[in-house]
């Protein structure tokens, strides 16, 4: 494993040579026709983009000779000078220098004194002639620079699609191969089934391999977020200071791109609502300055995406009101929720909390947004907050999206996958523990009333109807266990019932094909090592079915 | 009585251009010949086995796995309406892959396939009248007349029929005919969210 500066270290040399091809490019494109625009803005581009990487990485020279030469460009941009005499010369110069520079900390030497250069950049910035007008160049100097090498980066781009291929077809390898797994074993032959485990080990390298490829630090993503608040607070007028933590963390570049938006979303709010604004946090006593956190940080197999900040927290009441005045919820039912069941209504579509429509937010779209796409990725959120003290919004991510533990369950002699990450309990339970409610099956799960529905019911049971009312009478009269798998969702549980429980395991989960990828129910499907196919169920689906169908 | 020169489909105006032939893979759906353009099919197949999939028509068998790829299995003689009532689904039966612009469908049909090579002049546009429910004549390319009296085949245009909004559309849905006016009022309404 390397280590994470070097990664950084070749990360960079990757783009600085990719800079440094284009520089040299666009300075003869310039040299030819000094009218061309373009290639003056892409060397401004340029020199900004390389300064900021120089400095990041603590190159000071290298960060200070495109720093002026940036400034040069943007001189000559604004038309207060021209691409004419020694300044041609110079940044020729300059560019080969940053050439030697980028090239020493590829090599990991120092590169050579740049004070001449930095001091004659800044004699023509201020509109002098360099000294010395650049020394003619020695025969040998002449010599070394045509017989440079040219030299090809060790780091090679790859576009994502790439890796979404390669991803999937590791995918498919590992179905078959527990399918291999499982024939070598059905056979009995040693032979075979030693070359099978072989396989195994081989092909489980291989897709942890791809899996890591695919991994970027969570900071690609953090550190954007700096410019979004200090956007966000001042058109709200209000002083926030940000941290972040954990820019080192480890995910997979497209979890990180599904949730961009639902970031985005959440630490908006935090700023626009989460945060009072300076004169009333001090009459709170509070500083006047808002602190808003976004950490990101590894538990298990998951990675946790906090937003944190020491604002006014979540008003219950006022959003368990605004929740029955918008309709999300009527009034009876609102009255049950406990105050997480509460925060979970901020997410429902169609409300917003903001009074007054601002830029910002507010606009009745937003967090549902949040809640659509961390579902999507078999994720959680969660929210907690404590009036006037504050708010934190934890995204529940999966390092990676390729394999998924479930729960098989069978149900009329076919396996369903149910993804570990939304189940709860699995209960065997007597008639007895079974009582019915207004039409519906119930039971005690460490004590709240959880309904129960027969799976069969949900899947099967066509039409827009509400479920027929159950009552106890119809439990078959013996003293048959009924197996339950209780799922969670939105901090809401339901347990469905099913034939049996068949194991746990690792699945790679297929997305469902067009035409059928309209249907909800399903996360998408999975190759059993028996060959068999197995549907995945999609726990946020099958509950929102439940809710409009309960009788 | 086939003089391809002369044929209504035959656009050439170059007298002895070679006869232009379309391969054709023909099924039977129903008492009737269908036919596809060869290079509409990805492969032939036995059915492998189907998982019927829940709060799908039931025209749409259920999903399999070809080679890698899980796959729709639509019933084309029930999406069509053209099962004789009382024939059964055959347990054995065969089906054809075809490719769509990005996804794949399995077609089921109860006999073996067959090639078959004809002039494309054989083959004449869509007559207006064919009218049924199930909107076939939507997704035709044309009907072979083939020589000798051998019957017609009837071609489908793939590409109209595997529009997923097309393959998911049920055969009474398809439009709202005017004779079934009144039932307007019962149309499906979404669901009410308690």
């Amino acid at each position: 494993m390397k280590s994470r500066d070097q990664e950084y270290r070749e990360l960079f040399m990757a783009e600085a040579l990719e800079y440094y091809d284009a520089m040299s490019r666009h300075l003869s494109e310039l040299e030819r026709n000094p009218q061309d625009t373009e290639a003056l803005n892409e060397l401004f581009r340029l020199m900004h983009n390389l300064k900021a990487n120089a400095r990041a990485m603590g190159f000071v020279d290298m960060g200070e000779v495109a720093h002026k030469m940036e400034t040069l460009f943007g001189q000559i941009r604004g038309q207060e000078r021209t691409f004419t005499g020694s300044l041609v010369q110079l940044t020729f110069g300059a560019v080969d220098t940053l050439g030697n520079m980028i090239r020493a900390v590829g090599a990991g030497q120092e590169s050579a004194d740049a004070h001449v250069l930095l001091d004659n950049l800044d004699r023509l910035i201020r509109g002098e002639e360099p000294v010395q007008a650049a020394p003619e160049q020695t025969t040998e100097e002449a010599d070394a620079d045509a017989g440079r090498k040219l030299e090809l980066s060790d780091l090679v781009y790859i576009p994502v699609k790439k890796l979404d291929n390669l991803l999937n077809l590791v995918g498919e390898l590992v179905i078959d191969r527990d399918r291999i797994l499982t024939l070598a074993a059905e056979l009995g032959n040693a032979a075979l089934q030693t070359t099978a485990q072989h396989l195994f080990r081989i092909s489980d390298d291989l897709q942890y391999s791809v899996m890591d490829v695919r991994l970027v630090g969570a900071g690609v993503l953090l550190n954007k977020f700096p410019r979004v608040v200090r956007d966000v607070a001042a058109a709200e007028n209000k002083q926030v200071e940000l941290t972040l933590a954990g820019q080192d963390v480890q995910i997979d570049r497209n979890v990180l791109q599904l949730i961009t938006d639902a970031l985005l979303h959440i630490v908006r709010n935090g700023v626009s609502h989460g945060l009072e604004d300076a004169a009333t946090r001090v009459a709170a006593g509070k500083p006047a300055v808002g602190q808003l956190r976004i950490s990101a940080l590894t538990e298990r197999d998951d990675v946790l995406i906090q937003i944190q900040d020491d604002g006014r927290g979540i008003d219950t009441e006022a959003v368990r009101q605004k929740a029955i005045r918008k309709g999300v919820i009527t009034a009876e039912a609102a009255a049950l929720l406990d105050e997480e069941g509460v925060w979970m209504l901020l997410f429902e579509a169609g409300f917003s909390m903001a009074e007054k429509i601002t830029d910002i937010s507010g606009r009745g779209v937003g967090l549902d947004v949040v809640k659509l796409a961390i579902d999507s990725l078999g994720g959680q959120l969660r929210v907690s907050s404590e009036l006037g003290k504050g708010t934190m919004f934890t995204l529940v991510l999966p390092t990676s999206i390729a394999v998924k533990g479930a729960l098989l369950v069978e149900l009329d002699a076919r396996a369903y996958a149910v993804p570990l990450l939304h189940t709860d309990t699995v209960l065997a339970l007597h008639a007895d523990e079974i009582f019915a409610v207004g039409g519906l099956l119930m039971t005690r799960v460490q004590e709240e009333n959880v309904p129960l529905v027969p799976l069969r019911q949900l899947l099967y049971v066509e039409g827009d109807e509400p479920l027929p009312r159950a009552t106890r009478a119809d439990l078959p009269a013996d003293d048959t266990l009924h197996q339950v798998l209780v799922v969670s969702y939105n901090n809401r549980r339901l347990g469905l019932i099913v034939d049996r429980f068949l194991r746990q395991q690792n699945i790679v989960v297929k997305p469902l094909s067009k035409p059928l990828d309209t249907i909800d129910l399903f996360g998408g499907v999975t190759l059993l090592g028996s060959g068999q196919l197995c549907l995945v169920l999609d726990v946020p689906a099958l509950t929102r079915l439940f809710l409009t169908k309960r009788p | 009585m086939a003089d391809s020169s002369a044929a209504p489909g035959s656009r050439r105006a170059a007298p002895v251009a070679p006869e232009a032939v379309v391969q054709l893979i023909v099924f039977r759906l129903g008492d009737e010949d269908y036919g596809i353009r060869i290079e509409q099919v990805k492969e032939v197949t036995v059915t492998p086995e189907v998982v019927k999939m829940p709060k799908t028509p039931p025209f749409i068998k259920g999903i399999a796995n070809l080679r890698g790829d899980i796959i729709a299995i639509v019933d084309l003689e029930e999406r069509f309406q053209l099962r004789p009532a009382g024939r059964p689904v055959p347990d054995f039966s065969y089906t054809l892959a075809v490719e769509a612009a990005d996804y794949t469908l399995g077609l089921m049909v109860r006999e073996v396939p067959r090639p078959l090579t004809i002039p494309v002049s054989l083959i004449e546009p869509a007559p207006e009248f064919v009218q049924d429910s199930g909107q076939r004549d939507k997704y035709l390319e044309g009907i072979a007349k083939l020589p000798d009296s051998e019957g017609v085949i009837i071609v489908l245009d793939m590409a109209k029929l595997l529009t997923p909004s097309e393959i998911m559309r049920l055969p009474g849905r398809v439009e709202p005919p005017a004779a079934k006016a009144d039932e307007a009022p019962n149309a499906p309404t979404p669901p009410e969210k308690p």
